[in-house]
């Protein structure tokens, strides 16, 4: 495949409608529905056991779902075997053959569909080149760094001419340097060949750094499906904001309104926040997210001060230095830890020490309201009633 | 045709069930059978008859016979067990690289790919009057006159034995010790434990499933055996193995298949106290 | 017992390697002395002193008739121990794949076979015998005693199947399946190639448990005598230093099938390595 053959962008659409896998009693994941454009490199993200992998292999066909289908390219290919669904996946442990070379590594599937020896060897060679690693061709993956095997099983992979690369993993097993390295060489590798990704990981960083769509799981559900800067800077629900980092999380039951603002208690306070069009009543949970970048701190007399509308106040507990920011962790400000970050330039003009009584504000167009758990719950009730 | 995965698991432990069962199983069944037969002098005769088993457990013979069997097993039972875990304790933490303790595995373990037989007998010319231990001991000038129990006696069926079965003790344990975390040892160093100490509360408990396999070779081994015994005594001593040979040399086959269940019952019990003290499947099962 | 800090070992280390060293010399030290024996010179006796040197006794083993049927028992322990080394490796493999899944049974035929593995060669010999003599068969060496010794090769061969199955990494026929082949490809393919170290070791445990097997095959090899049976026969009477000549043969012949196995065995494992498989990888990155 050239790269020239981009012109249908369609090319690799998947499609997932009414997914459930079951593994005896437990869900595995549940009533899943996403939609991924063809060309697009897209992120599964989650903590171990959210289902990422699981809905990974269902798509490379190396499980069948219980409930629903799988489509690509508007086909659903559910009792498929792998090979016919111009699918191929890249193992977390790259499982390279270690009895044979690069070469016949990456010509294996050209072997297996028949193709003549003097014919492998040369699709072989030239793949080796496109991936730069011709001149390991006759060398055993036990000889080869994890960078380059990396390369060689994605050789192996592309040279079955697939519409979606299913990536399990592939930098998990790599040092931090080597991984910053081939991420570039993923993404690099993924615009030249215009196929679909699809890359399983459990590091927040990495998937906004590769992907155009990041899908965040938890426990068999999907949290947020959506582009890498909306699942970073508009986390639709709690646990999307927690695990993406770099946002505080208030969270709180509705104990009194005013106009424009709600009260919610959290922990052992009660904090003012400007309210969305659509107030909470009195009782309810309410959630909303400030990134932890966008707030400004200052010092304050008690930790008990009141901290107005859009702020909060407690006692400095830890200061990480980071370089270019510092993260300053504030305890009993809400029910949940507040961090602040701050500009290295800022904090030093006036540092802070651990114990301080600190004041945290931010502006309402910084608010960012979330789906609360209580409508997930009833979202969830829903989905279990109609199964 | 496409064949469900049970059924592949079935077909493949076909043979391997088949050969267990034809050579092993059955015959167990037909020792059993003929256990009860009668024997009349000449031929065995079908019954079902527990004069066998009489004849075998109220005879004196049978009780010194396995009592005899008994000491020999046990003591080299304790002798392989003491020289098997000192080896692979050094294999397992004194040598360093991998490749060197695979060579030296393989430099224990390579005598026991030759012929048991031969090995056994190399003991003779070693061991005998005019052999070479007597020869360089009065060379030496240590004795006048060459020990003479060194030779068809207890003493070389002993040495025999752990010279055939130490190995036995040794893999099992190395395996086990070689699963030990070293961080445990290095924790433990660091909290100040002696070598010993480390041994006797780390090491031996963490290495128990080994030693309980290398027991259950060992003591089957010599419990079963009947060549080293008559070779290494000068057929001055004897164990149950050997006279059950003996009446199977002389078609006696009821009586020796009553032995025979009665031995297999005795190392079943052997057997089963070890696995009731350590719990063995793990290990086996990798 | 520690790691070498400074380079300088305990004292505990001398020791136990000096004990090993003994026992080293304790396993080889005899079998040695029966080599140089062999070699004794025609007027020489079962026991040092050695009278000159010379290959009488290697002569007389090969010529005389009444050291029995030399090189016939020899011919019948070699095609017996290919047959058992063929026969052990097959059905080992195909039982340690069969393993590999939870099937009903699965535990009553692995505790089947450890019973076999630990039951006295005496016995499953006098039982095999008393089977073939109740069906009214001949016991053959190539039928009943090929049974017996089985009995004896075929757990030694499973147990070692599942130590290299459990190292097995079913990625790797994942990825077959992934990259198109099918089932048959992938055991010719993969699986076989990757398991073929552990095969060899397979036969090198089949072939030498068989040719120097003797409890089992004493009571089921018929008429015909195996090569260990020749030798036990020579020693309840022993006249000569033939017998050592014939212990040299025989050991040789096991060296050479030792050396091969081995040799093979390393000579595989020296081109594929051991599978770092993308870990943190060490100097050899280089990009």
């Amino acid at each position: 495949m050239n790269p020239g053959d981009r012109r249908t962008a369609e090319r690799g659409s998947i499609e997932l409608a009414g997914v459930t896998k079951r593994f005896g009693e437990t869900a595995a994941v549940r009533n899943i529905d996403l939609k991924i454009p063809g060309g697009c490199y897209c992120c599964l993200l989650g903590p171990s056991g959210c289902g990422k992998t699981t809905i990974l292999r269902m798509i490379a066909g190396h499980e069948s779902p219980t409930e629903g289908a799988v489509l690509i390219d508007g086909e659903n290919v559910v009792g498929k075997p792998p090979v016919e669904r111009g699918t191929a996946m890249m193992f977390q442990s790259y499982a390279l053959f270690p009895h044979l070379s690069c070469m016949d590594n990456v010509a294996f599937n050209l072997k297996v569909r028949g193709v003549g020896k003097a014919g492998r060897r040369a699709r072989a060679l030239d793949m080796l080149d496109r991936v730069r690693m011709k001149s390991f061709a006759d060398r055993l993956p036990a000889q080869l760094s994890g960078g380059q095997q990396q390369r060689i099983a994605l050789a192996r992979s592309l040279i079955t001419n697939p519409r979606v690369l299913l990536l399990d993993e592939p930098l998990s097993a790599l040092d931090e340097f080597l991984r910053l390295q081939m991420r570039g060489e993923l993404r690099h590798i993924q615009a030249e060949f215009g196929i679909t990704f699809i890359h399983v990981t459990h590091t927040q960083m990495e998937a906004i750094a590769l992907a155009d769509m990041v899908v965040v799981m938890d426990q068999g559900q999907i949290e947020q499906a959506a582009s890498a800067r909306d699942v970073y800077d508009r986390p639709r629900t709690g646990y999307v904001a927690h695990f993406m980092g770099g946002q505080n999380v208030l969270a709180g039951t509705v104990t009194g309104r005013q106009t424009g603002t709600v009260i919610i208690a959290s922990g052992k306070k009660n904090i003012t926040i400007t309210a969305p069009a659509s107030a909470p009543g009195v009782g309810e949970q309410f959630e909303v997210a400030v990134r932890r970048d966008r707030v400004r701190l200052s010092r304050a007399p008690s930790e008990a001060a009141d901290a107005g509308v859009n702020g909060v106040s407690g006692r400095v507990a830890a200061i990480e230095y980071q370089g270019t920011w510092l993260k300053v962790s504030i305890e009993d400000a809400c029910g949940e830890g507040f961090v602040a970050n701050v500009p290295d330039g800022e904090f030093f003009a006036d540092p802070l020490t651990i114990g301080d009584p600190v004041i945290a504000r931010w502006d309402a167009e910084q608010l960012h309201y979330l789906v609360t758990r209580s409508v997930k719950v009833a979202e969830a009730a829903a989905a279990a009633a109609a199964d | 045709m496409k064949v469900s995965p049970t059924l592949a698991s079935y077909l493949q432990i076909g043979p391997l069930l088949l050969v267990l069962l034809l050579f092993f199983g059955i015959p167990l069944l037909v020792i059993i059978a003929y256990s009860f037969f009668q024997f009349d002098g000449l031929d065995s005769i079908p019954a079902f008859d527990f004069v066998n088993y009489i004849d075998v457990l109220t005879s004196e013979v049978t009780l010194s016979l396995y009592l005899k069997t008994l000491y020999y097993a046990v003591v080299v039972w304790a002798i392989t067990l003491l020289i098997g875990f000192t080896v692979a304790y050094f294999l397992a933490f004194h040598v360093q690289s991998l490749i060197w303790q695979m060579a030296l595995l393989l430099l224990c373990t390579v005598p026991f790919w030759t012929s048991n037989i031969i090995r056994m007998i190399s003991w003779i010319p070693f061991l005998g009057r005019n052999g070479i231990f007597n020869n360089a001991l009065i060379g030496a000038g240590i004795t006048d006159e060459p020990l003479e129990f060194l030779l068809f006696s207890d003493f070389a069926v002993i040495i025999a034995y752990v010279h055939l079965f130490t190995l036995f003790m040794i893999v099992p344990i190395f395996n086990a010790m070689a699963r030990i975390d070293k961080a445990l040892i290095e924790a433990a160093r660091d909290g100040g434990a002696s070598a010993w100490r480390i041994i006797r509360d780390i090491v031996v408990p963490l290495s128990r499933t080994g030693i309980a396999l290398g027991s259950i070779f060992v003591l089957t081994l010599v419990m079963g055996d009947f060549f080293v015994v008559r070779v290494m005594s000068g057929s001055r001593s004897a164990s149950i193995a050997m006279a059950m040979s003996n009446q199977i040399a002389m078609v006696q086959y009821p009586p020796a298949a009553a032995s025979a269940v009665i031995l297999l019952i005795v190392v079943s019990l052997m057997v089963a106290a070890i696995l009731r003290v350590v719990d063995v499947r793990k290990e086996i099962a990798g | 017992m520690q790691k070498l800090q400074t380079g300088k070992r305990p004292w505990s280390f001398y020791a136990l390697s000096g004990f090993f060293g003994l026992f080293v010399l304790f396993l080889y030290g005899p079998m040695s002395a029966i080599y140089i024996l062999s070699f004794q010179g025609p007027a020489g006796g079962l026991t040092f002193p050695m009278r000159g040197w010379s290959f009488h006794w290697f002569d007389a083993l090969f010529r005389q008739q009444r050291t029995g049927d030399f090189a016939g028992a020899f011919t019948r322990s070699m095609i017996l121990a290919v047959m058992v080394l063929l026969l052990t490796v097959a059905i080992s493999v195909v039982a340690g794949l069969a393993f590999r899944r939870r099937f009903a049974g699965s535990a009553l035929v692995f505790y089947l076979a450890v019973a076999s593995l630990i039951m006295p060669g005496l016995l499953v010999g006098l039982g095999v015998g008393l089977t073939f003599q109740t069906l009214g068969v001949q016991t053959k060496w190539f039928a009943s005693a090929l049974g017996a010794q089985l009995t004896w090769t075929l757990p030694f061969g499973m147990l070692i199947m599942f130590a290299v199955f459990s190292r097995f990494d079913r990625a790797y026929e994942e990825a077959a399946r992934d990259l198109g082949a099918t089932n048959w490809q992938i055991f010719l393919w993969v699986v076989l190639p990757i398991l073929f170290p552990g095969m060899i070791a397979v036969a090198l445990f089949g072939f030498t448990l068989s040719y120097d097997e003797f409890p089992r095959t004493l009571l089921t090899s018929g008429a015909a005598n195996t090569l260990p049976m020749e030798i036990w026969g020579m020693t309840t009477n022993v006249t000569s230093p033939a017998l050592y000549a014939l212990g040299s043969v025989t050991t040789l012949v096991s060296f050479i099938a030792i050396a091969l196995a081995l040799g093979s065995i390393a000579i595989i494992q020296w081109r594929r390595s051991r599978q770092p498989v993308g870990r943190k990888p060490s100097t050899k990155e280089s990009e």
